[in-house]
């Protein structure tokens, strides 16, 4: 611990910002073989928190600075510059984010806590055919399908566990969430045309007190950091658990930029920049890398070296590939009375209904219905990217009478939707950019469009006066670019994220998923996290790591 | 041709952009402010960079000149709703007018003021949320049920016809 330490809630928020502390929690040495992670979100922090209460040393290198509840923004443009991953990257391919934010294919957070801060808290679980997606779609053209080398059975108990670590809504015990006016337009409308898997959760923010957060004040901006504390993220829960065990040293404003291996290819060592671009290695005995789904595969195609040439752990060719971003679309419709649908919980409703196999619909996979809302702000950067005149004003100066929805399905792996270098875009420390290609499958087309169908009959069951369509926006949920396998040549990890290749490696967080189910991808990422932990703990309790 | 050595831009120019910006952003119910906001918010970015002011001095010219030789005999900021509209269509893709929009889309709704016109409450933590506050005052529709179903329907996660013919292998 630096000498310089002070209590972070006796400081300023001058003093606060960006980064306040060299590191938090245990002091371990450069040269100490821990398991070193990588990323501190849904995948890093869970991992560092059960790490670390098995007694269990941990590094955790995180590219953000440690922000606090009080620090976060009720502004939507101010929040996004606080935290969102900004660093230099690219999209690219046909889909319309491409030309819309040619430097944003995803919205995802760079701080402690990941994109946890920014996560509104939708928690289903995957259902036991979307393991299976081998099974129950077969073969599909231009498609990559793979069954999970796990199943639902095994996934269960750890299910259960992370509804309880995100007090997820409607689940062991815990009360839901009321009504807001946005859901009430919703489960109206579901009602009317006859859908019945309706309700504000399962959802990943208090009702009650519950696990020493208060309960929800209806305040919104879920999007942008929950200064109350109501909603469940890594940087209120795990993260500080896992510094209070005396044994996790937490480092932000550290990013990993390669990692290294051993002359026998086990993973040795992580090297990283601080923030005034120092280098810096962290030995490992154990590497866990949860950067999400863009970061992950970038991180191990610079580790490429002369055993891997192609980048580490890369036998198989499908490092940075089959890069998933879940089919989505928004709807926001016009009524002649006021909604206010900014109030309150953002996405405490959902509709379970087509989140089902059944091909008669005209695509494999199936979506649900989410509660959305945007500021006026936001809407108007995201509503129709490019729009303008009086169509487009239209549809903002309804902006009190308005009601939204999101709709997230399953997308289909591709290999050629892919994360890669891009040799000549370069970040601020002169490493290659991440450039994300992405185009829609068919399947994802057909499936978009049923959505904004039963969306429209929805909200028109219960008198809109018009509705309008949102495309996809910068993805959200990143997923699958180093999916799990069964088989070495068929992917890059095995069923509990170690690499195929490179002993010691694991990845932990949503780019573990072979598939990416229609369910929000968070919950999932927790009890995969929970799992991988119990593996490790047990192979370095027997002296293998 | 415009001479941007001058500062005539943020004279002339801010005027021609002010209605630009009504006729492109057309909002009945708002008042010059937030778009006079969003104007000087596009001469600020435009003063930060030598090639924006290039762009946006002659695009703004173009403007003048076009509204001219439609035989309006007047200069843009002069014309009706309509055929500013018509006329900006026509510009739709050029440069000048993506950088105004890029620029516009963000400032015009990022405005307190705004956000009260459009019926938007803004920062609500301090505030105590909108727990008293109306998160739940819709009235016109009737109160839905919040838990999850628990009827007699089930949901049938695959559908009969979409069972695999060769059964997965079970776990
Ligand atoms: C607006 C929004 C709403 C969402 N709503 C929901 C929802 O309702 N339900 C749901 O399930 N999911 C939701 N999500 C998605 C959810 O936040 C992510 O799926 C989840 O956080 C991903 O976990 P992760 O561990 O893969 O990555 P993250 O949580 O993004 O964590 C990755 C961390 O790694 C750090 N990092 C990256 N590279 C490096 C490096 N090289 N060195 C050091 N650190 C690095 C990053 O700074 C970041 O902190 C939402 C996301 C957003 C943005």
């Amino acid at each position: 611990m630096t000498t310089d330490h002070v209590d972070p809630d006796q400081r300023s928020d001058a003093e606060r910002l960006p980064t306040r502390q060299d590191h938090y929690g245990a002091s371990i040495g450069h040269d100490e073989e821990v398991v070193v992670i990588v990323g501190s979100g849904a995948g890093g922090g869970t991992l560092a928190y059960e790490l670390t209460a098995k007694g269990i040393a941990c590094v955790v290198l995180e590219a953000g600075p440690y922000l606090m509840p009080e620090d976060y923004e009720n502004d939507e443009w101010a929040s996004f510059q606080q935290m969102a991953w900004l660093d230099a990257r690219t999209a690219s391919g046909p889909y319309r984010v491409a030309r819309d934010f040619p430097n944003l294919p995803a919205w995802v957070v760079k701080a402690v806590g990941g994109s946890t801060t920014h996560w509104s808290g939708a928690t289903p679980r995957f259902r036991a055919y979307e393991l299976k997606t081998r099974t129950y779609y077969g073969d599909i053209d231009g498609a990559n399908i793979l069954d999970w080398p796990i199943t639902l059975e095994e996934l269960a108990p750890y299910y259960d566990r992370a509804e309880r670590a995100i007090g997820s809504t409607h689940r062991h015990g815990r009360p839901p969430l009321p009504a807001n006016n946005n859901y009430k337009v919703f489960a109206n409308g579901a009602e009317q045309v006859g859908y019945r898997f309706y309700a504000t959760g399962p959802y990943g923010t208090n009702a009650e007190p519950y696990d020493g957060r208060p309960a929800s004040i209806q305040d919104g901006f879920n999007f942008q950091g929950d200064k109350s504390t109501a909603k469940w993220s890594t940087a209120v829960r795990e993260v500080p658990r896992a510094l209070r065990t005396g044994r996790c040293d937490l480092r932000p404003g550290s990013q990993a930029v390669q990692i290294t291996h051993d002359a026998r290819g086990r993973a040795n060592a992580v090297l990283y920049v601080d923030k005034d671009g120092s280098l810096h290695r962290q030995a490992a005995a154990v590497v866990c890398v949860a950067g999400n789904s863009i970061e992950t595969p970038r991180l191990l195609l610079m580790s490429a070296s002369a055993l891997h040439p192609d980048g580490l752990a890369n036998s198989s060719g499908q490092v940075g590939r089959n890069y998933m971003r879940h089919l989505t679309g928004s709807v926001y419709a016009r009524f002649d009375k006021p909604v206010h649908m900014y109030r309150g919980e953002t996405m405490a409703g959902i509709i379970a209904d087509e989140a089902r196999q059944d091909t008669s619909r005209g695509f494999v996979g199936g979506y649900y219905l989410e509660t959305l809302s945007l500021g006026p702000a936001f809407l108007a950067a995201f509503i129709d990217p490019g729009e303008w005149g009086p169509g487009f004003t239209e549809v903002m100066d309804a902006y009190e009478n308005t009601a939204g929805l999101w709709i997230v399905g399953e997308d289909l792996p591709q290999e050629t939707n892919r994360v890669t270098l891009n040799a000549s875009v370069k970040d601020q420390w002169g490493l290659p950019a991440a450039d994300v290609w992405f185009q829609d499958h068919p399947n994802d087309v057909a499936m978009r469009a049923h959505g904004f169908s039963r969306a429209d009959m929805l909200y028109e069951a219960v008198g809109a006066l018009g509705v309008h369509h949102t495309p996809p926006y910068p993805a959200t949920h990143n997923l699958g670019t180093c999916r799990l396998s069964e088989r070495a040549e068929d992917g890059v990890a095995d069923r509990w994220g170690q690499a195929h290749d490179v002993p010691g490696l694991f990845i932990s967080d949503g780019s573990q998923m072979t598939s990416g189910a229609a369910a929000n991808p968070t919950l999932t990422i927790v009890a995969l996290a929970i799992r991988q932990a119990e593996y490790i703990a047990d192979r370095l309790a027997k002296g293998a790591g | 041709m415009p001479d941007p050595t001058t500062s005539s831009v943020e004279t002339d120019g801010r005027r021609t952009l002010v209605r630009l910006l009504r006729a492109a952003y057309p909002h009945p119910r708002f008042p010059d402010g937030p778009y006079e906001r969003t104007a000087d918010a596009i001469l600020a970015q435009a003063a930060d960079s030598l090639w924006h002011r290039l762009v946006l001095t002659e695009g703004l010219a173009t403007l003048d000149a076009r509204a001219a030789a439609a035989g309006e005999q007047a200069a843009f900021a002069d014309l009706d709703d309509e055929a500013a509209l018509a006329l900006l269509r026509g510009v739709e893709d050029a440069e000048f007018f993506v950088l105004i929009r890029g620029v516009a889309v963000v400032s015009l709704y990022d405005d307190a003021e705004v956000h009260r016109l459009l019926g938007y409450e803004g920062p609500s933590f301090e505030q105590g949320g909108y727990l008293h506050r109306g998160f739940d005052d819709l009235d016109w529709l009737p109160t839905p049920r919040i838990e999850e179903y628990d009827g007699p329907d089930q949901l049938v996660e695959v559908a009969p016809d979409d069972e695999p013919t060769t059964a997965p292998t079970q776990a």
